[in-house]
């Protein structure tokens, strides 16, 4: 994310991805360098209550940043990678 | 003085009248501080215990993960944010386990280097302390650092609880060579081996579970969990037919009025009420799970559990074994 010169914060898919691989490498106990995009989460370890973990983990980051900001749970069953959640995000912040 | 235990009024089968009749029971015969959290509407008489008031309740059958997103005003998400806020030392729910996992994990956190936590039951020997099997069903899958580190963390848990120097783990196969077993329990009997901060006895096999060699069982949740209900469901069957052989007439009613004395103490010591629950290791707090069908016995007995995990310092020791440099 980076702060712009009226002091809001911008959130591009880059500023997003890294900050998914962040959070999700601190849940997986893992670095960012070994989250890869595109491995479904099941096979990277991450089981329902890790995704859960995620999920609240950007909410509460992302709340921050735009208010309001929330993942509806009906929208979790279709994230299947890193990916999806990093497209989910920013389509859901109109950035896509 | 030291801080309540936050007590889930409304979960299990029984609740909440057996749950609030344990805690009074906690309170008069232990002497225990526990407070109730609960939908104060749905109560009834808290019988003169503090009450932390809530508006929903996670039941029984809801999705765990989903639950505790919803009903952020729930009775176990409640107990688990009084822990995290330094307000209670410990939660005990006979809810929704997973639902109970969920709260404790997203409101107290993993402790540093955890990368999932486990259950953990005690497992009773006659005439020493228990056995402790992990995991006994939080995670179906594991890889086998998984299990080494369920392994560190019951060892932690068994010698705070049980006051055993350096806990003997077994690794739960189907033979004692370590040739035996699928390839995550040969890969898992390898890392254990080499690890020197573990005391590995070996492999254990199943019918090791009851009298067991070993302080801790280590293995994956899913085969922990269908062992621990094999086990409870024998022993169900075995005191039925035991009970049935005494009461077929005035004879054996008589054989076993003078076995009863000899039997019960084991009997009580195998019964689930007593063992006061399963423990989530490898949490930032205490967390204490009562069996659905808690009375007032179980869920007292569990509220002495995490009484004493508070007092033997287990997050503590938890702590320097999975991150010794930093847990001192």
């Amino acid at each position: 994310m980076a702060t712009d010169a009226d002091g809001s914060t911008s959130l591009d898919r880059d500023a997003i991805l890294a900050l998914v691989r962040t959070q999700l490498a601190e849940i997986l106990e893992t670095t960012p360098d070994e989250i890869d995009e595109d491995i479904p989460f099941d096979v990277m370890g991450a089981d329902s209550l890790a995704l859960i973990e995620l999920v609240e983990a950007l909410e509460e980051t992302l709340a921050a940043q735009v208010a309001g900001f929330h993942i509806d749970d009906e929208d979790l069953e279709s994230l299947s990678c890193v990916r999806d959640a990093v497209d989910y995000v920013t389509a859901k912040l109109n950035l896509a | 003085m030291s801080l309540p235990i936050a007590l889930d009024a409304m979960g299990g089968d029984f609740a909440p009248e057996q749950i609030i009749r344990g805690a009074r029971r906690a309170v008069d015969e232990l002497g225990l501080r526990v407070t109730l959290v609960g939908v104060p509407d749905r109560m009834g008489d808290p019988l003169g215990l503090e009450v932390v008031a809530c508006s929903e309740v996670i039941e029984m059958d809801d999705e765990p993960g989903s639950s505790v997103r919803k009903k952020k005003d729930s009775s176990l998400v409640r107990c688990a944010e009084l822990v995290r806020d330094g307000q209670a030392s410990a939660m005990v729910s006979a809810g929704n386990t997973g639902a109970t996992m969920a709260s404790a994990l997203l409101r107290m956190g993993r402790l540093p280097g955890v990368v999932r936590p486990c259950i953990a039951t005690p497992i009773p020997n006659p005439g020493r302390a228990p056995s402790t099997m992990v995991d006994a069903g939080a995670n179906a899958e594991c890889t086998p650092e998984m299990l080494v580190q369920f392994a560190k963390l019951a060892a932690a848990f068994a010698g705070a609880r049980f006051d055993i120097a350096r806990p003997s783990v077994g690794l739960l196969s189907i033979g004692e060579e370590s040739s035996k077993g699928s390839p995550l329990v040969k890969a898992t009997h390898e890392l254990l081996a080499a690890d020197a901060a573990v005391n590995f006895f070996g492999n254990v096999e199943g019918r090791d579970l009851i009298p067991s060699p070993v302080d801790v069982i280590v293995t994956d949740g899913f085969t922990g969990n269908v062992a621990l209900k094999t086990l409870e469901g024998a022993l169900k069957f075995v005191f039925a037919t035991v009970l049935s052989a005494v009461d077929v007439d005035e004879e054996t009613r008589a054989a076993g009025a003078v076995l009863a004395p000899h039997l019960m103490p084991t009997v009580t010591t195998l019964t689930p009420e007593y063992q006061g629950g399963a423990m989530l290791l490898g949490l930032n707090g205490i967390c204490v799970i009562s069996h659905g069908s808690s009375n007032d016995v179980a869920i007292m007995n569990a509220l002495r559990v995490a009484a004493e995990m508070d007092a033997a310092g287990v997050v503590q020791k938890m702590r320097s074994a999975i991150r010794p440099d930093e847990g001192q």
